[in-house]
């Protein structure tokens, strides 16, 4: 006994260094999934506030490059909108709007999305998960896994919240894939490979596809964004000689750099959707 | 001042600077290099490395600890930050012991500072421990090793962008009265 206590202090410093190394690490190891920690996030209230100081603070310095975005954006909606009035809609009401689709089928798409703007408190781009802090919370509706888009793109998903704040994993993370779709309906998926904030991978695009530069890759309704949603834009193409797939490279649409304004997208149908997905592989 | 004070004010001010300033600036050293890695400068271990000389070991540790899961819960990395900086915590006594001509109890109320070390071995001690520090934060934080070049370049840039910034801050926060004398 006395040699055993003599040994922890002699090695008490080792010890305690390798003790609290290992709760990082049972740390580190939690957020590797997609379904991370509620312990550290900067959606709690001490960072919330600091990072929302600093914004009312810097948020002055962005103003001109936000008009122009909400320009561009205000442009498109307006185009879209026109697109919508030469479609004669079967269900006329102010709950189910059928998407911008001539429906040939006698199948209507209902979409039933709440949008909700919320400022971008901080950002980052240079970590290997990057993430997103917002200042609307659980008071505003938010909950988790809702989609997050800005004017131009794909943005990200809502992984924490706080009564006043959310924390969103961005598209540049290394360990969330995004179901995507080209033009003419090829599927694929999209990652990041955590190096540039500008360049997103499409993968698994059959060979026989012909892909262009500057070809538009969307969202799917398979994802947990809205379908039909831009995510980027393809500069580059690949075939890989291991399984001769094609390899996209595209500019994510959103410029993750000066996010200011997101969209936090609220999809009623998801709740629904997900118990009957869920029943079915109970069983 | 107090010693505790004195490097409370220090944590604040450092945690403050890192997360609020350095955090914010997105480096890449040339503009639209294909593949030459983005970081952001990490100065918050200079609060590890600035700590009294007779800070026992335990205690180094678990200021780490406290300051790595600070800068955690900013960026949204449980635990990475802490690992890192728990690291060099334990290894910092080794590496000031090798580095000092006289023991460690020898420099009694004092700081590693660029006065008592002069300028040579600080920086290396200042550069060998962040160096540490970025490699495991760095490759705790990728996990990758199919590119191991990458990663490589990412621990080197970022570490010599840091000494820089550690650099700024020791000249600017070393009180000069001793040069006017």
């Amino acid at each position: 006994m006395r040699t055993f206590i003599l040994f922890i202090r002699r090695f008490f410093n080792l010890i305690l260094f390798l003790g609290v190394e290992v709760v990082c690490i049972i740390m580190i190891a939690r957020t590797k999934t997609l379904q991370g920690n509620d312990i550290v996030s900067s959606a709690n209230v001490v960072s919330g506030l600091l990072y929302k100081k600093q914004n009312d603070v810097v948020y002055y310095f962005g103003l001109g490059r936000m008009n122009d975005s909400l320009l561009n954006e205000n442009a498109r909606l307006r185009l879209q909108m026109a697109m919508l009035k030469g479609i004669d809609t079967l269900h006329d009401s102010l709950v189910h709007k059928p998407i911008g689709k001539p429906d040939s089928t006698h199948v209507v798409r209902y979409a039933d999305y709440v949008y909700r703007t919320a400022r971008v408190i901080n950002n980052s781009v240079s970590a290997a998960n990057n993430y997103i802090t917002i200042n609307r919370g659980s008071n505003d509706g938010i909950t988790r896994n809702m989609s997050v888009l800005s004017g131009s793109g794909t943005v990200g998903r809502v992984v924490h919240v706080s009564p006043h704040f959310a924390s969103i994993l961005s598209v540049l993370s290394v360990k969330q894939q995004v179901s995507a779709r080209l033009k003419d309906g090829t599927y694929g998926y999209v990652t990041w490979d955590g190096d540039r904030p500008d360049v997103l991978m499409m993968r698994d695009v059959a060979q026989q596809i012909k892909v262009k530069a500057g070809d538009t890759v969307y969202t799917t309704s398979y994802s947990f964004f809205p379908p039909d949603i831009v995510m980027g834009y393809v500069f580059k193409t690949e075939t890989l000689k291991k399984n001769n797939l094609q390899l996209l490279y595209m500019h994510p649409a959103a410029n993750f750099r000066n996010l200011q304004y997101v969209y936090v997208v609220e999809n009623k149908m998801d709740a629904e959707r997900k118990e009957l997905e869920d029943s079915v592989k109970s069983k | 001042m107090s010693v505790y004070l004195r490097n409370f004010l220090r944590f604040c001010f450092i945690v403050i600077l890192q997360v609020l300033v350095l955090n914010k600036v997105t480096l890449r050293w040339w503009l639209e290099p294909m593949g030459f890695p983005i970081f952001v400068p990490y100065v918050y271990p200079l609060f590890i490395l600035l700590l009294p000389f007779e800070t026992p070991v335990w205690a180094l540790i678990i200021l780490g600890f406290i300051t790595g899961i600070t800068i955690d819960g900013f960026a949204n990395t449980a635990g990475l930050h802490a690992c890192a900086t728990v690291f060099i915590a334990y290894l910092r006594t080794n590496v000031l012991n090798a580095l000092l001509p006289k023991n460690l109890s020898e420099y009694a109320h004092q700081n590693p500072n660029v006065k008592n070390m002069t300028w040579t071995p600080f920086l290396t001690y200042a550069a060998f421990l962040l160096l540490l520090h970025h490699t495991v934060f760095f490759t705790l934080e990728l996990w990758n090793f199919s590119n191991i070049g990458y990663l490589l370049l990412k621990i080197i840039a970022a570490t010599i962008t840091s000494m820089i910034f550690v650099i700024i801050y020791v000249l600017l926060f070393t009180r000069q009265t001793t040069a006017r004398v």
